[in-house]
């Protein structure tokens, strides 16, 4: 009978010898599929025992920060509602948005350039503690931006940036929302109409109406066919492209005029004229070269930051879409199946003021690991040239006309030089989208801002003193 | 000598007892207080105990078998104890009677090969067992294994398993000369007279109908495996093991067409993402663990193994899934190794089944060790995902009354019959 035993322990041999294969495979080869796959949500749970970097403003107030309990860390967000949109959170059941989301690996020191640091310290028996985020937000304008939205209160986003490097000092989406109450809110903030977890600042897409005047300028002063003093006749209010009739927003004829005044005095007839004759391929070339149709770079989860261009069914079209010529008409005045981010058009701004040049737009200044070492220092970085210096500054002149002579004289004060553009949407069943977009001061150009806000009053002007307001607080005026 | 081997044997299992205890308690401290740290010498002094026994009453068994069962043992109470200390001290109440049981079979069955005498009440008692865990018995998990008693619950096919182990070991050896001689043939295959193949046939209808009644697979797998295994080693034909296999699998097939349990398991087995939250929950559950481990694992006691309020993130962890925990804390590497170490049992049990001379002991043996092999492979196959799910414990190391007692039952039977072939052999 031996023979067969021995037979018997080779099968369990083999048996066995399958069990340590199998093991293998899941815990090395198949380990990283396993712990990333979304069904799995150990790892939420492994990064609580983490103590978390903190998030701090420009002026280093806490934005985030931990409590311990029961061996794990959970979130605390001092200044409650003031900026979620962007700092967002980290909740083991509703996961993590915003800067918590993006930012993770250097808040729980996984990031290459912490964990070596880390591994030693956890050697030496030290806890392992993820790298402060240091981040360009002034809390002081941040809250003007939110409370002049709140004070009016309506649907809407502000967008401040810093003219020189593209660091965002303020991004205020309202309604907001307090992240530290998400476990008891949860289903009242999903089911809110006004939708309070989206951040308008960055993935809300607007008609941009009149503010894109801006780059229908650009496209026909650098096409060199139009010049700011090139001249055009408003004689009946209307104008007719291949039968479809373009009115301006005030009914009286604007008589003869030349481009500048066109933009101050936004006349659509006059937009929509030079659209037509630089066509479809110029202007879009355009849009492109002011970052349309692509996301902008920012610190942000890409699916929370939107693209601009032209939309249709709430898809991106591709810019070569073909457009009959009525659609590139209506498209020059702002028109047309346009749907903006606030953030791109307080870029499109920053480019004007900095003499062409868009920079990349960031809102984590520095990292530093918790020995205090600065282990990422974000650098300026020019994104997108889209102007000439001589182009931004004409349109930087016809800016300055806007508030000074034009739509957006609610935005003038004594105190500084505002240069802006103006701009509504119609949209059914509300009030008007309103648009404010510009920088300040006008000669030496230090913050530019896009703002919008939603069911306005008809001719969009209480959204003037949110931009005048924030700037004013930026400038520290 | 033999015991003075066993003594020596011990020492590795006392230190890594030690470190283990010691390392859970560093890292779960604030949840557990010192005196826990008694269950290390608590421990320890009952095996010690037991080798004192062993001294007196088999002085030649096998001086392997003891110290491999207590780290086993030991792995398994550190893991529950990790997970629940008041698990941990019910498994060491377990573990004394186990123990206890031990002491009283190698004392009374001193002469185990009068067990050759009663193997038809060992064959009746086995099956009435599973009778009355059919009839009686609580279904968990669609499976009907367990039976109450007052405040316990007992797993009557642990018991079942032992008993019916030593009536094949009887009934085969009895007939293995007619089962071994052949009469004719099936389809050119070589078969024995067809009254001789009743056994088998019985057999299969047992397992089969053991499928259809408690509703598990793995249960019936085991017993089916074992009666295959012996009738393969009685006879040295492979023809029962190939014959059995396929009436196994045809009756496999069947249960997976007519049982919603069964043809549950198997799709479960085949796709568990898809239904990760409700019905392959568990499963996902495990290999998530498992993944976690990686090559060394996190550390003992620093798994994510339990909720923020203590309940197991994995359904019946301290039972059926003990192996999720230990791979995601312990890793391949202490995984393999608590493998090794049943390999290293088996291999200890087959050599014990070799070295014996009579047909009834190394049918015992041979059979005792198949049938923990299996149940080995079948629970960690199970939990990693190897083969299809099914509820059954991991000998010596799963939280459980039943299986701990049984198992060590067994383990008294193996000593007894190593005791006597290695006293033959010096005189």
């Amino acid at each position: 009978m031996n023979p067969p035993i021995r037979k018997l322990f080779y099968v369990t041999v083999l048996l066995f010898a399958s069990l340590i294969a199998m093991l293998g495979y899941r815990q090395i080869i198949q380990a990283q599929d396993l712990a990333e796959n979304p069904q799995n949500t150990r790892k939420v749970y492994a990064q609580m025992r983490i103590e978390r970097g903190l998030i701090l403003a420009n002026d280093r107030i806490e934005l985030a920060r931990n409590h311990k309990e029961n061996d794990l860390y959970y979130r605390l967000y001092p200044t409650g509602d003031m900026m979620p949109h962007l700092v967002g959170y980290s909740n083991p059941t509703y996961g993590q948005v915003g800067l918590e989301h993006s930012q993770n690996s250097w808040l729980t020191g996984t990031a290459d350039e912490v964990e070596l640091v880390n591994l030693v310290d956890t050697l030496t028996g030290k806890q392992k503690r993820g790298a402060d985020l240091k981040l360009t937000i002034d809390p002081g304008v941040q809250r003007i931006a939110l409370g002049e939205l709140q004070k009016i209160g309506k649907r809407g986003a502000v967008v401040v940036i810093e003219v020189k490097t593209g660091a965002v000092v303020a991004m205020a989406s309202n309604p907001t929302y307090d992240p530290n109450e998400l476990d008891s809110n949860w289903l009242a903030l999903n089911a809110d109409p006004n939708a309070p977890l989206f951040n308008r600042a960055t993935q809300g897409l607007y008609t941009p109406g009149s503010t894109f005047k801006i780059l229908t300028t650009a496209a026909a002063l650098e096409s060199g066919t139009f010049t700011p003093q090139s001249r055009f006749r408003d004689d009946r209010g209307t104008v007719d492209i291949y039968g479809f009739t373009v009115h301006n927003y005030r009914t009286e004829p604007f008589g003869e005029h030349n481009l500048s005044e066109a933009f101050s005095e936004s006349i659509n007839t006059t937009f929509a004229q030079v659209g037509d004759q630089l066509g479809q391929n110029r202007m879009t070339d355009t849009m492109e070269d002011f970052g349309f149709y692509e996301k902008p770079p920012f610190d942000l989860p890409a699916d929370e930051v939107a693209a601009s261009g032209r939309y249709e069914n709430g898809e991106l079209l591709k810019p070569d879409d073909p457009m009959d010529r009525t659609q590139v008409a209506s498209m020059a005045f702002g028109q047309e199946q346009l749907l903006v981010t606030p953030l791109q058009m307080a870029l499109v701004a920053e480019s004007i003021a900095n003499g062409g040049k868009m920079m990349k737009p960031y809102s984590v200044d520095s990292v530093s690991d918790y020995n205090g070492t600065i282990v990422h220092q974000a650098s300026p970085e020019v994104w997108k040239t889209p102007l000439q210096p001589d182009t931004a500054s004409d349109i930087k002149d016809m800016m300055i006309k806007v508030v000074n002579e034009g739509t957006g004289s609610k935005t003038k004060t004594g105190k500084v030089q505002i240069a802006a553009k103006t701009g509504t949407a119609e949209v059914t069943g509300s009030g008007p989208n309103a648009w404010f977009m510009g920088f300040a001061p006008a000669e030496n150009p230090r913050y530019a801002i896009a703002v919008v806000v939603e069911d306005s009053d008809a001719g969009g002007g209480i959204a003037g003193p949110v931009m005048r307001e924030t700037l004013l607080a930026a400038l520290g005026l | 000598m033999q015991r003075n081997r066993e003594l020596v044997n011990f020492l590795p299992v006392v230190v890594l007892m030690v470190v283990g205890f010691a390392s859970v308690y560093a890292t779960r401290s604030s949840q557990m207080d010192a005196s826990s740290l008694t269950y290390g010498l608590l421990f320890v002094g009952l095996f010690m105990l037991v080798h004192l026994f062993l001294r007196l009453a088999a002085p030649y068994s096998d001086p392997f078998l003891l110290p491999l069962a207590a780290l086993m043992s030991a792995i398994g109470i550190m893991m529950i104890y990790r997970i629940d200390p008041d698990l941990a001290a019910a498994q060491t109440t377990w573990l004394m009677v186990g123990l206890g049981l031990l002491i009283i079979v190698v004392a009374v069955l001193r002469n185990y090969r009068r067990l050759e005498n009663y193997i038809y009440i060992c064959g009746i008692v086995g099956v009435l067992l599973l009778v009355v865990a059919i009839v009686f018995g609580q279904e968990i998990n669609g499976a009907r294994l367990w039976l109450k008693v007052g405040a316990f619950s007992i797993q009557p096919g642990e018991f079942s398993k032992v008993l019916i182990t030593i009536f094949l070991a009887g009934y085969l050896d009895s007939k293995r000369e007619l089962l071994s001689t052949t009469t004719w043939h099936l389809l050119g295959i070589p078969m024995p007279a067809l009254k001789h193949l009743g056994p088998l046939v019985t057999m299969w209808g047992m397992s089969f109908a053991l499928l259809l009644l408690m509703n598990d697979l793995g249960t019936s797998m085991l017993f089916f495996g074992i009666f295959l295994a012996m009738t393969y080693v009685a006879t040295g034909r492979l023809t029962y093991p190939v014959i059995g296999g396929i009436l196994f699998a045809g009756g496999a097939v069947l249960a997976y067409n007519i049982k919603g349990t069964v043809h549950n398991r198997v799709d479960i087995w085949i796709d568990p993402w898809s239904d990760a939250m409700d019905r392959g929950y568990q499963l996902v559950q495990s290999l998530f663990a498992i993944g976690d481990g990686g090559l060394f694992g996190t550390g003992l006691g620093k798994g994510y193994l339990l909720f923020q309020n203590g309940e197991p993130i994995i359904p019946a962890l301290h039972t059926d899934f003990i192996f999720s925990a230990i791979a995601e804390e312990l890793g391949l590497a202490g995984a393999t190794a608590l493998i090794v170490l049943f390999l290293i049992f088996c291999y200890r049990v087959f050599k014990i089944a070799i070295d014996s001379d009579d047909g009834f002991s190394k049918l015992l043996a041979a059979g005792l060790g198949a049938g923990f092999a299996l149940q080995t492979f079948v629970i960690l196959g199970g939990v990693m995902k190897l083969i299809p799910l099914t509820g059954i414990t991991l000998p010596f190391v799963s939280y459980g009354g039943s299986s701990i007692v049984a198992n060590f039952g067994a383990l008294a039977l193996l000593l007894l019959i190593s005791n006597r072939t290695n006293k033959e052999r010096r005189s």
